[in-house]
């Protein structure tokens, strides 16, 4: 890290005439971070500013490690879900349903279509949720803070029905190793329809305070662009990438769950700066709310969970009534399931890009090894070279666009 | 409905108590003018004196205090939220938050004052007096009523009135940018440095489209003093209507108005704060010291909103039922009701620029100078030519007149043109070629 008193370019215009008078100026290195309104979680941000223009960033992240990888490795599978649910902690469910396939893949387990259907359609909400808080922020790092407050408005109604449907608002932690915990609450799907067809009034309004404004377009065109191929080059995934041209979506290009049942359309996007990044979230609200409705019409009642006892808890009566219940259920917690040897790498389409959760099982009942493969990190670690020589106000939107969480991209 | 009639209810009854209040006003600064006289000093100046107090620190400094209120309930609205409530008068009014008027006052001045070590201390305490001081004494020229015969004296319901009205404008509105860079400067702060020299980049910028675009109002007016400006703006033009500043000086009044918001330094134009980057050049004040910035900036917004009702609005004039008012009213009573008249004109200008503080996001450094040098100047520079031109064709001003009648309805043309279709989805390359005359005319 250079310091202030390192001998600092001294940036004197290249003299020309003997009229010319050399005139040093010194770049200025400020400290945006790790407490900074601008900076999401906690992430330190170290740019050197030549007036106000960015040369040369320094990102300083780790103030939010937790040891993800490592304390999953001390409990059972089945406990990991929770620390799932602080990874990228707006859109919880999605790192759950990831998470959960990447045990069922280990474990060979099939989960029944009706837990198929439950998985997408509050992935699908979360998406929702995640990209409505992306978008409220970015209203914000510009300085449209009632655009913030509408997004708000309309996350925090979804995430009121998810409330309903999983006990908590934040921390999910919905999906289970071969299936989910819970079924719909009774009229959770008219609740539900209700609360989309108010979030697309909130969508739209937040598409005509910004989409044509003056300001907006100006502030957000052609700033924190990435090339396709550099995109490439970095690992972008998810709606970044879409952003620059490239239309991978995990949804489609390897159809998990219900993906390939309904139908949805990946926006992509030709520019790869802040105002497509932009676009394509607006658009892929849409896909998502369009998705979820699809599942309501699809989705039939049934099993929530595989019946498979070696992974999944035995039902409740069982557990109370009969001794092979009690000891199956003593054995799962106690012990944790026990997971095939081998190892795995499974990948869903999170909000921010690919979440691929790579694990490893000694056929014990914990994970011998659990790898998270965050979408924000890449995103993160292009952030320096897509603002070199760029303002320092066009850094916060452009932060907020790559939409670095620290939960997921710190661990 | 309830509510509909309950909103026009209470206007008309701030109305009334705007005329009571200024009536009572004029009496003062008549009392004001006796006993100067009876020193043996001109009756003004002693209604000077008396209208220093009644008018800048009773009517402006509750203007301004009460929008610090006024914002926070008005966001709240556009936001969908209550807004400040919590402080429940007897237990159980919250009086539309007026209560946190006090609080933030008490917890402003109450609070520990913390200095950053390296500070140059002697700027540090001089920059905020530096940014209220200029703003506030602004508002000594602005010309609130007419001048009456009250209890034997004529009395003006302004503080000054020098003949050099607007340019004491200029110079003193020129003076509150050394405030706000002395502030980011003398606190020895990075991002408070680079808040303080975006605010002189800003505030130095638009003082000239500032100065620009009220050229062209006083070639029309042939004055530079306030009070002469509002008489003029009393004159028919086209039939009955009277040749306001805004109907003459259309394009003037845009740019002064764009101009003013840089000048206050909020939202679009609120970079040297930019809460979301920078945080602002008064990052490490706290205190009274922060309430003085802060207020400074309330105070510019009235400010500025009384400048413009001056200039562009007709001044005290009502315009409505005027010549009804003025016959059939006491003097002093007509006095009063234009008073009324002109405050309520800076409410709305105020409440105005509330709503667009809070609808548009922030400009960036480079794209705030653009607008100044590319729009807003050559816009002024080619007002001042036209407005010169047409006076010089006809002094009469119906000429003048009726180039700004085709100027309003060009600048609407061009928003309804420019707005977005109904139901049509914006694609990243619709509407670029509008350039920034919509924005300007969003103003």
């Amino acid at each position: 890290m250079a310091k202030d008193t390192d001998p600092s370019p001294l940036d004197a215009a290249p003299v020309e005439s003997p009229l010319d008078a050399p005139f040093p100026s010194k770049r200025m290195l400020v400290n945006l971070g790790p407490s900074h309104p601008a900076m999401h979680g906690t992430v330190r941000a170290v740019v050197e500013l030549d007036g106000e223009t960015i040369h040369g960033m320094k990102l300083d992240i780790g103030f939010l490690h937790r040891g993800f990888e490592k304390s999953c490795e001390n409990v059972t599978w089945t406990q990991v879900f929770p620390y799932t649910d602080r990874l990228n902690y707006v859109s919880s469910i999605l790192n759950n349903v990831g998470y959960a396939m990447v045990v069922e893949k280990l474990c060979g387990l099939e989960i029944p279509d009706r837990a198929k259907y439950l998985r997408t359609i509050t992935s699908e909400m979360h998406r929702m949720c995640d990209h409505f808080t992306l978008i409220g922020a970015m209203g914000l790092e510009l300085g449209a803070m009632t655009v913030l407050i509408y997004a708000m408005e309309a996350r925090d109604l979804l995430w009121d029905r998810l409330t309903e449907l999983c006990g908590a608002r934040l921390t999910s932690n919905y999906a289970r190793v071969g299936g989910v915990s819970r079924d719909l609450p009774e009229g959770w799907v008219e609740k539900v329809e209700r609360t989309l067809d108010h979030s697309v009034a909130m969508r739209n309004e937040i598409d005509k305070l910004l989409t044509r404004n003056r300001i907006v377009m100006d502030r957000c065109r052609g700033t924190g662009v990435i090339s396709r191929a550099d995109a490439i080059d970095y690992g972008f995934t998810g709606p970044c990438l879409r952003a620059t041209g490239e239309p991978y979506d995990v949804r489609k290009a390897s159809p998990y769950l219900v993906y390939d049942r309904v139908e949805f359309d990946i926006p992509v996007g030709t520019n790869g700066d802040n105002f497509d990044r932009y676009l394509i979230r607006i658009e892929e609200l849409k896909q998502s709310e369009r998705i979820v409705r699809q599942c309501f019409a699809q989705m039939e009642p049934g099993a929530i969970t595989s019946d498979d006892p070696r992974f999944v808890l035995p039902p409740k009566p069982e557990v109370y009534g009969t001794i092979e219940g009690a000891m199956a259920h003593f054995k799962i917690i106690m012990e944790g399931i026990l997971v095939p040897p081998g190892e795995a790498y499974s990948y869903v389409e999170a909000a921010n890009g690919e979440l691929g959760f790579y694990a490893v099982s000694d056929g014990g009942g914990r994970p011998y090894k659990l790898g998270v493969r965050a979408p924000g990190w890449n995103m993160l670690m292009a952030l320096p070279q897509i603002m070199e020589g760029q303002m320092l106000a066009d850094l916060i939107p452009t932060f907020d666009t790559v939409n670095m969480i620290g939960g997921e991209v710190e661990q | 409905m309830k509510r509909f009639v309950g909103m026009w209810l209470v206007i008309g009854a701030v109305l009334v108590g705007l005329v009571g209040l200024f009536a009572a006003f004029y009496a003062l600064a008549a009392l004001g003018a006796q006993a100067a006289v009876a020193l043996g000093f001109p009756g003004f100046f002693g209604s000077s004196i008396v209208n220093a107090i009644t008018l800048m620190a009773v009517t402006l400094m509750t203007v301004a205090a009460l929008l610090t209120v006024a914002e926070r309930k008005w966001s709240a609205a556009m936001q969908d939220r209550i807004g400040a409530n919590r402080i429940l008068v007897g237990g159980k009014f919250p009086l539309g938050g007026v209560p946190y008027l006090l609080a933030d006052a008490l917890k402003m001045l109450t609070k520990e004052s913390t200095f950053p070590v390296a500070r140059s201390k002697f700027l540090f305490e001089l920059a905020p007096v530096l940014a209220f001081s200029p703003t506030f004494a602004l508002f000594a020229v602005v010309p609130v009523g007419p001048e009456v015969r009250v209890l034997g004296q004529q009395v003006g319901m302004w503080v000054a009135s020098p003949d050099a009205g607007l340019l004491w404008v200029f110079a003193l509105a020129g003076l509150s940018v050394y405030g706000t860079t002395l502030a980011g400067w003398a606190s020895n702060s990075r991002v408070g440095m680079l808040g303080a020299v975006r605010a002189s980049a800003q505030m130095i910028s638009y003082e000239v489209s500032l100065g620009m675009s009220l050229v062209g109002v006083m070639i029309a007016y042939k004055t530079v003093n306030l009070q002469a400006m509002a008489i003029a703006q009393g004159v028919d033009v086209i039939g009955p209507i009277p040749a306001i500043g805004l109907l003459l000086q259309p394009l003037g009044f845009l740019v002064f108005f764009t101009s003013s918001f840089a000048e206050t330094k909020r939202a679009p134009f609120d970079l040297p704060e930019g809460e979301s980057e920078i945080v602002g050049y008064f990052l490490e004040y706290s205190g009274m010291k922060f309430g003085l910035l802060f207020l400074a900036e309330f105070v510019e917004v009235v400010i500025l909103g009384a400048i413009t009702a001056a200039v562009f609005l007709g001044g005290w004039h009502p315009i409505f039922f005027e010549g009804w008012l003025k016959a059939h009213l006491d003097p002093v009573l007509f006095g009063a009701v234009c008073a009324a008249a002109f405050l309520a004109k800076v409410i709305f200008l105020t409440w105005l620029q509330l709503i667009i503080r809070w609808l548009l996001p922030r400009f960036r450094y480079d794209q705030i100078q653009a607008l100044c040098w590319k729009l807003l100047l050559p816009g002024a520079i080619v007002n001042v030519f036209v407005t010169g031109a047409a006076v010089l064709a006809d002094p009469s001003l119906e000429l003048l007149a009726w180039i700004g009648v085709v100027e309003i309805v060009a600048i609407f043309g061009i928003t309804l043109a420019v707005a977005r279709p109904k139901g049509a989805h914006a694609g990243h390359d619709a509407g670029d070629a509008h350039g920034h005359a919509a924005h300007a005319a969003g103003h």
